[in-house]
């Protein structure tokens, strides 16, 4: 075993927890997997279902009934959530970074502004059910003016779409009712968006869904969800003293 | 469906009362009434009460005080340019000695024609060095807000949030022949649980080295952490490192993430 | 409801905004202790709400796609404002066609509409399809969540591109295509309320 590939198996078993505590059927796991391939792809496969299979009684038992919500829309939630911190992030290091055109950074500004509302408000409602933020790695795609512009697009056309997937889905009628009024905003982010670059903001007169199975695949496509960096250990400081 | 039948008992009972004066209006040009809307309006139920509110947007704030880091995600060869050919100026391994996620913290990126290039700050010596590392070569970015200032004269280590002192706490340094380094740096790790009280329940790894302790095992990092003789501090006591009361450390390590730039005068 | 014809606008608008707003109101705000004024403002979903809510969403589509065609028609528009008003006259036909579709023998009639120089000068134009788009916004947000899953399912298809054209429009209009990090419904009664101020439903 080189000195590589250990932290990567370590860093691969988190972040399948992780997608796990959001992915009841499987979707997410498939689209990791591939995205990640190592030698350890079957152990991983393995481990991952036996996760997900523990994660989704262990999280139901905790806290759906205290908050009244169902496990189907905990799961809902979660991966709405998931699907907010990469949003947020992207638009909050873009940013940061400053390196994208002022044209860009105006919207980028107002629509991170909008993705970090979503995300406080989701996390608020899940409460102990929620999951932390994976750890993301961005690459270049904060920075390239052209990168950055096709992946906001197609995430917010492909959010609006989840949404409107999911709506039919919700058990509870004022999470849905909620939904709703998230869902006209990331419409609005995804024709202002192609407005702005020269696209046509609304092809036709019905928006299909997509399920979270494609926006899995979407995700997996990027490549932004990266192993979490063990920055605390419990070993002896090898410092001078 | 009651309140349906009020309204139109109600409106029934006001068309009786009014119908005079509504003929006389009618002849007046008042506008037409739009009558099934209305009474369509009337059927609708209220909306569903939505199970959350979103507030306001979050702007980021723009006196925020950040800095950017890195974990490193294969071993790499820092380079004095941000040129393929420049020369090496130090290997960055994966880990650092306590086996957590080598970190480097970012000084700035430029995009050249073969990729980006990230300019770092290492943790080598001579203490301060810095060199240029691909993109691709390390993980996602990681924002902090906060800053740890030590004072060697005044024997106290501040930190701050976003230009705003947080924490202050007295310490112990080196002694004068084993001299804590001053410049630019960065927290490293943390470790704690690892049972050894000369160190206090919790330590810091920081990129600052002894310059004169080279051999030390390890390579000879300075370190903060807490310690078991508190009666020392502060005082210039110690091998290069940052000694502090562990309530003080258990305290810091609450506020500072890994991460952090660490700026010793 | 022929005496009720002639009643005299105000006075009748009086009495329904009390009804149905004071009664959307308890629905919104509700409390624990109004729980079951709240649940009685927003029933369960049922075919029979459906069309209703359907019916309630086809003026709206009829008024807008009207407004459009008659813009189109009226030539006053130039560049990527005629551009959209062609592109969006399209669609919401397209809505139309499938709600009346969807409703059958049950579908209102189509309403008598005067749209003034709206559609005649650009700025008036642009203010009035700003205004037109965010209420189909808020109308569908407000009763999104009454509808059967079967008929939630394909009125979030509508809504969706009503969000794209209200931010679309707004763009053009120089105003902020997504004001706000979310969409409030707006009651019935508000939506009614707002088609009404706009002068443009005559008879309906």
């Amino acid at each position: 075993m080189n000195e590589h590939d250990a932290p990567v198996l370590d860093s691969l078993e988190e972040l399948a927890l992780t997608l796990a505590e959001v992915d009841a059927d499987g979707a997410l796991q498939e689209t990791a997997a591939v995205a990640f391939p190592t030698t350890r792809f079957t152990f991983l496969k393995r481990s991952v279902g036996a996760l997900a299979a523990g994660a989704a009684g262990l999280f139901a038992a905790d806290g759906a009934a205290a908050v009244g919500q169902t496990k189907n829309d905990i799961q809902i939630l979660r991966f709405d959530l998931v699907l907010e911190y990469l949003q947020a992030g992207l638009y909050t290091e873009a940013e940061r970074l400053g390196a994208l055109t002022p044209k860009t950074l105006d919207w980028a500004r107002v629509v991170g502004a909008h993705e970090r509302a979503h995300l406080v408000a989701i996390k608020g409602l899940l409460g102990r059910n929620t999951v932390p933020s994976p750890t993301f790695n961005y690459g270049n795609v904060t920075t390239n003016e052209r990168a950055f512009i096709r992946t906001a697009v197609a995430f917010e056309d492909l959010t609006a779409a989840l949404l409107k997937w999911q709506a039919p889905r919700l058990d509870s009628r004022g999470i849905l009712a909620a939904a709703l009024t998230l869902h006209s905003v990331e419409t609005r982010h995804a024709a202002w968006i192609r407005h702005q670059v020269g696209l046509q903001p609304a092809a036709d007169a019905f928006d299909k869904p997509a399920s979270q199975q494609q926006m899995a695949r979407l995700i997996a496509s990027t490549r932004f969800v990266a192993a979490r960096p063990r920055l605390a250990g419990r070993r002896r400081p090898r410092v001078t003293g | 469906m009651r309140r349906r039948a009020v309204v139109v008992a109600l409106g029934l009972a006001a068309a009786v009362a009014f119908g005079v004066k509504a003929v006389q209006d009618a002849g007046g040009g008042a506008p037409a009434v739009d009558d099934s809307f209305a009474t369509a309006v009337t059927e609708l139920p209220g909306s569903a009460r939505p199970a959350f509110r979103v507030g306001r947007p979050v702007l980021l704030d723009r006196r925020e005080s950040r800095a950017r880091f890195a974990p490193v995600l294969r071993s790499v060869e820092a380079l004095a340019q941000p040129r393929p050919d420049s020369a090496s100026v130090a290997t960055i391994a994966t880990e650092t000695p306590e086996g957590t996620t080598n970190i480097v913290l970012i000084l700035r990126a430029v995009s050249r024609q073969d990729g980006t290039w990230v300019h770092v700050r290492l943790p080598v010596l001579p203490n301060e060095r810095t060199g240029w590392v691909p993109r691709s070569a390390l993980g996602g970015y990681q924002f902090v807000h906060t800053q740890l200032i030590v004072e060697r004269k005044r024997l106290t280590a501040t930190l701050l949030r976003d230009g705003r002192p947080v924490f202050s706490a007295r310490v112990g340094i080196g002694q004068p022949h084993w001299p804590t380094p001053a410049g630019e740096f960065y927290i490293r790790d943390k470790v704690s649980g690892f049972g050894d009280p000369f160190y206090g329940p919790v330590a810091f790894g920081t990129s600052a080295r002894s310059a004169v302790l080279t051999d030390w095992p390890g390579g000879g990092f300075v370190g903060i952490h807490g310690t078991n003789e508190p009666e020392l501090i502060p005082g210039r006591v110690s091998h290069g490192c940052i000694r502090m009361r562990n309530a003080d450390i258990l305290r810091l390590a609450r506020l500072m993430p890994v991460g952090t730039p660490l700026t010793i005068r | 409801m022929a005496a009720a014809r002639a009643q005299p606008t105000s006075t009748r608008r009086a009495l329904i905004g009390r009804g149905v707003g004071a009664g959307a109101a308890l629905a919104v705000g509700g409390t624990a202790l109004l729980g079951w004024r709240a649940s009685a403002a927003a029933p369960a979903p049922s075919a029979t709400l459906d069309q209703q809510i359907f019916n309630f969403a086809l003026l709206l589509e009829y008024l807008q796609a009207a407004f459009y065609s008659e813009a189109v028609d009226a030539g006053a528009l130039r560049g990527e404002i005629r551009s959209f008003a062609e592109v969006v006259a399209d669609h919401e036909r397209q809505h139309v066609a499938f709600l009346e579709q969807a409703l059958g023998a049950a579908a209102r009639e189509k309403p008598t509409l005067d749209f003034g120089s709206a559609t005649r000068n650009q700025r008036e134009f642009l203010d009035a399809a700003v205004l037109l788009e965010n209420t189909g916004v808020a109308a569908y947000n407000g009763q999104g969540a009454n509808l059967t899953k079967k008929s939630l399912a394909a009125a979030a298809q509508i809504a969706s591109v009503e969000g794209r054209h209200a931010a679309w429009i707004s763009d053009l209009a120089g105003r902020s295509p997504a004001p706000r990090a979310a969409d409030p419904g707006a009651t019935a009664a508000e939506v009614e309320a707002t088609l009404r101020s706009t002068g443009f439903i005559k008879s309906s």
